[in-house]
């Protein structure tokens, strides 16, 4: 695949009712804000949210399908801004704004339906 | 009461994970990543890879085993209750395959105490079997005062 400066691509995610519970599951984290929403709702949300770590995973999943092979993610970094709630709808814009050193420079942008970021300063590198 | 900053530089004991290829098709399905390289036998067999691999992503589930032991370090006592995930790093270098056994470092790389918050940073390294970086991890949280 040809990559070029200024290319744009993009995924969606719907994060189903029991996302948090497979991810917990897989991933190993059972913090209580994802798998409970009486505690959610303890804490002041409207039940519980996903791992942020997993909302990363799709911005990174958004890259690698993108790259097509998942060897070519060098590098993903993001500042977690905002919960992710379940039901929510999230989608993934990434652009090129620089290729150098056989690498081109990602950077994405990750909201919900209400464009809100729930990720912010998402940047990727892959080897080109 | 802040982070003492004389934390920064603390390592952890090393951890040494086994990939199994059922835990990387798991976590792929949980990610909901149906990329063939993680979930079929005879696609990643012909890839240029020779196995299935993991998502790159998949070095949060080996590098949890190193975050544990910091959450639950009683000479830092960090406040679980006002914690949260600020912002994550990745870095990759050899891809991940099944079967491969990842020896992995932490350490706490920043401490800084602000007037609201404290900012805690771990860096964590990880090599395969063969001695090859498979990635880094910058994990930094936020503790609020």
């Amino acid at each position: 695949m040809k990559i070029e400066q200024g290319q744009t691509f993009t995924g969606i995610e719907k994060v189903d009712k029991y996302r948090a519970l497979y991810y917990a599951g897989a991933s190993g984290d059972y913090n209580p804000i994802h798998i409970d929403p009486d505690f959610g709702k303890m804490v002041g949300l409207n039940g519980t949210i996903l791992q942020g770590l997993c909302t990363l995973a799709f911005a990174a999943k958004t890259v690698t399908d993108w790259a097509g092979d998942p060897g070519k993610l060098k590098k993903i970094k993001c500042r977690f801004s905002a919960p992710v709630m379940i039901e929510d709808t999230i989608s993934v814009q990434g652009t090129v704004t620089e290729m150098q050193a056989g690498r081109a420079r990602v950077d994405l942008s990750v909201v919900n339906q209400s464009g809100e970021e729930v990720l912010q300063k998402v940047e990727a590198e892959v080897e080109i | 009461m802040s982070i003492d900053t004389k934390f920064i530089g603390k390592t952890y004991p090393t951890h040494t994970y086994e990939v199994g290829k059922e835990k990387i098709k798991e976590y792929a399905k949980a990610i909901k990543n149906n990329d063939p390289h993680y979930l079929d036998d005879d696609f990643a067999k012909k890839s240029k890879y020779g196995k299935i691999i993991a998502p790159p992503t998949f070095a949060v589930v080996f590098g949890a085993h190193l975050i544990e032991p910091v959450f639950m370090d009683k000479e830092l006592n960090l406040n679980m209750a006002m914690l949260v995930h600020g912002e994550q790093e990745l870095e990759f270098f050899e891809v991940v395959k099944a079967g491969d056994a990842i020896t992995t470092t932490a350490k706490i790389s920043d401490i800084k105490n602000k007037e609201k918050l404290d900012v805690i940073s771990l860096e964590l390294n990880s090599k395969n079997q063969h001695g090859k970086d498979v990635s880094r991890g910058t994990y930094t949280f936020v503790v609020r005062k």
